[in-house]
């Protein structure tokens, strides 16, 4: 018997009706949910494109770098520049700001931290990502906003106010600014579960092999476990920034809104995402709504290209130690 | 990986439950329907509270349920157009587009209701603050920015005003609010008109969005300096500051129940559409006290529907004196809508049918 291949149960010899509609059964429900899940991407892709056709025949691609939209109806105008731009800069800051955070922390969980701290503190960071965004959101707004405002946004523009990034703190706490850190709060637990699990998949041997030549712990760390893990962290990277680009409900809770390109993070914007959730259910004519779900095709463009380099990323990696790793992406 | 076996029986456990809830959800929501008629409707927030007393009234009366989601007044129009409700609610009239893609649509007002300023200024009370339209569109404008501004100063002689920057909020979703508030201001100021004019949304040329009635609240709440809209209704329940407006008969009033009823005066004939806009008054001695920031709130329904009886019934009632008095009764500020009206939207009413 244990020569059968599992793979083909077609080629396998008769043993039993039971056993054999149990493989039938789990081989179809399986290669249905499988059809099931990319049928679904199709068509949700399809419909996107299929919805924004009135804005995408009236503006065409100019559309995406146009900073405008106007719905009242008589001089509508629409573009998706300020969104894009706004979405840039909030992804990339708060992926700047979680990113040394995140690595700090997974390597605190498997390398430094004692033995009897390192579970609860895995279970605490892993529930931040399980707080609903909406309720970050509200945090965002009554607490983190008005926080940033009085004291760390009016603290930078004081100190380093000749950089435009830190122009004067808008009065509202709502700024790109509450968004990037939002945001930060939002990808950490993902960037940082992730690369706690790679940094868990080094090879015991080689680090203890590295220690025992002599280094420190942070050139053992720097020499083993960083190149080690080096293509799955990039990874993790993509899709939080992945997760970055596409929150909706959080951003557009601080964020402020408005039609603006400008360098302030401390002034008020909008992302593609917090765009289409504040306007979408009340848009003012078809053509309104069609540019939203524009909006939404660049936005899953975005999504699908930082997905798409992840795995490649990943695939990379794998083939050049020859072990399959980062199966998280 | 004992992990994975873990986390296989959590997920099948969580997909057991959530099947379980559907299911129940599921049978709870079929069982009433076999019972009683369901009207479900959908849309504006500013009317919500008054769907709040009519639905449980008009339950305990007839057996008949009354559903409503306020989801905003876009969102109503989006559903109904949609047929996934049998009637959708809003403050702003149907735009051509909206009127065109929703079909055999008609819209009825039914309810009188008002739009209002309301502010966050240390040491400033409520309704201390002075404001006429020029000066509203103004600040709005951006052309305004510090409470000390020398036009602000001249309508609040005896208020000390502090020399705060100026932040205005708006509703970053769209909104029947603001489409009164735009349409007035297009109305008092011609810079307004024709850089931004009237609709639920629009381009503003500043300041900062919140979602809903309840998101500009939160922004004006913690910002100190910052002034905004907020449907009456609202502002009375949460006891918000609210400023008074200056109509064109030149007195500065507050948005109460007499002075919405006296905007609606305006109206003299009802077009086919039943599109009324009631804000900024003209000056006469009959609009007074009017509150210039007043509107109509309608509900949409399709000409031809399978619950036209049903609607009908429930429409009626809600437009007869009574109704409107339960409203208007209350502190909600709702106005009883003026009979030239009510003619008008029994009228349209007579033509849906199933």
């Amino acid at each position: 018997m244990a020569s059968v291949d599992v793979t083909h149960p077609a080629r396998r010899p008769f043993t039993g009706r039971r056993v054999h509609l149990g493989d039938v059964l789990l081989q179809t429900v399986a290669a249905l949910a499988s059809a099931g899940a990319t049928a679904l991407v199709l068509l949700i892709a399809w419909k996107v494109f299929d919805g924004a056709r009135p804005s995408i025949s009236r503006f065409g691609l100019s559309f995406v770098w146009h900073a405008v939209w106007n719905p009242v109806v008589g001089r509508e105008a629409y573009g998706a520049g300020s969104f894009l731009f706004g979405t840039a800069i909030t992804s990339f800051f708060a992926l700047l700001f979680a990113t040394p955070l995140a690595i700090g922390i997974a390597l605190f969980l498997t390398e430094l931290a004692p033995r009897a701290v390192r579970g609860p503190v895995t279970a605490l960071v892993e529930t931040l990502a399980a707080v609903p965004s909406v309720v970050i959101g509200l945090w965002g707004i009554l607490v983190l906003g008005p926080a940033l405002r009085s004291y760390i946004e009016k603290w930078l523009h004081a100190a380093f106010g000749f950089i435009p990034l830190f122009g004067s703190p808008s009065a509202a706490g709502a700024s790109l600014f509450t968004a990037i850190v939002v945001l930060a709060i939002m990808i950490l637990p993902i960037v940082s579960s992730i690369s706690r699990e790679l940094f868990l998949g080094v090879p015991r041997e080689l680090k203890e092999g590295a220690l025992a030549l002599g280094t420190t712990r942070w050139e053992m760390i720097r020499g083993v476990v960083f190149p080690y893990a080096r293509g799955g962290i990039a990874a993790a990277l993509i899709l939080g920034l992945g997760r970055a680009m596409g929150e909706a409900i959080a951003v557009t809770q601080v964020v402020g809104g408005g039609v603006f390109v400008h360098w302030n993070l401390f002034s008020q914007g909008d992302t593609l995402a917090s765009k289409i959730a504040s306007e979408y259910q009340g848009a003012t004519s078809n053509l309104d709504q069609a540019s939203l779900v524009y909006l939404g095709a660049i936005l899953l463009v975005l999504s699908l290209v930082a997905n798409v380099t992840a795995q490649w990323i990943v695939r990379r990696v794998a083939r050049r130690h020859g072990v399959a790793r980062g199966g998280h992406a | 990986m004992p992990k994975l076996g873990t986390s296989i029986r959590i997920a099948s456990a969580v997909a057991a439950a959530a099947l379980l809830a559907v299911a129940v959800a599921g049978t709870a929501a079929a069982k009433p329907a076999h019972r009683a008629t369901t009207i479900n409707g959908a849309g504006s927030s500013l009317v919500a509270p008054a769907l709040a007393i009519w639905g449980p009234k008009y339950a305990s009366q007839t057996d008949v349920t009354v559903n409503y989601s306020s989801v905003g007044s876009g969102a109503g129009i989006a559903a109904i157009t949609a047929k996934s409700v049998d009637f959708g609610a809003s403050d702003a009239p149907l735009n051509p587009d909206q009127a065109a893609a929703c079909g055999d649509c008609v819209q009825i007002p039914w309810a009188l209701s008002a739009t209002v300023p309301t502010y966050n200024i240390p040491g400033v009370h409520s309704g201390q603050l002075k404001l006429t339209g020029p000066v509203l569109a103004d600040i709005f404008l951006g052309k305004i920015t510090k409470w000390n501004d020398p036009s602000i100063k001249a309508i609040n002689k005896g208020t000390s005003l502090p020399g705060l920057a100026i932040t205005t909020a708006h509703r970053s979703d769209g909104s029947g609010d603001t489409y009164a508030f735009t349409d007035y201001l297009s109305k008092v100021s011609k810079t307004w008109a024709s850089q931004v004019g009237s609709a639920t949304a629009v381009n503003w040329p500043g300041g900062v969005g919140g979602k809903g009635n309840s998101g500009v609240a939160a922004v004006i709440a913690s910002t100190p300096g910052s002034i905004g809209y907020i449907s009456v209704a609202y502002v009375k329940q949460n006891k918000l500051n609210w400023a008074r407006m200056k109509n064109a008969a030149g007195n500065y009033t507050l948005a109460t129940g007499p002075a919405i009823e006296a905007a609606a005066q305006t109206v003299t004939k009802v077009p086919t559409d039943n599109k009324m806009s009631i804000v900024n008054p003209p000056k006469s001695a009959k609009f007074k006290n009017a509150w210039p920031l007043s509107t109509f709130t309608y509900v949409i329904v399709h000409t031809s529907t399978p619950q036209a009886p049903a609607l009908r019934k429930f429409i009626f009632w809600a437009l007869t004196p009574k109704s409107q008095h339960l409203i208007s009764n209350s502190f909600l500020v709702f106005a009883p809508i003026p009979k030239l009206v009510l003619v008008a939207a029994e009228k349209t009413l007579n033509k849906v049918h199933s």
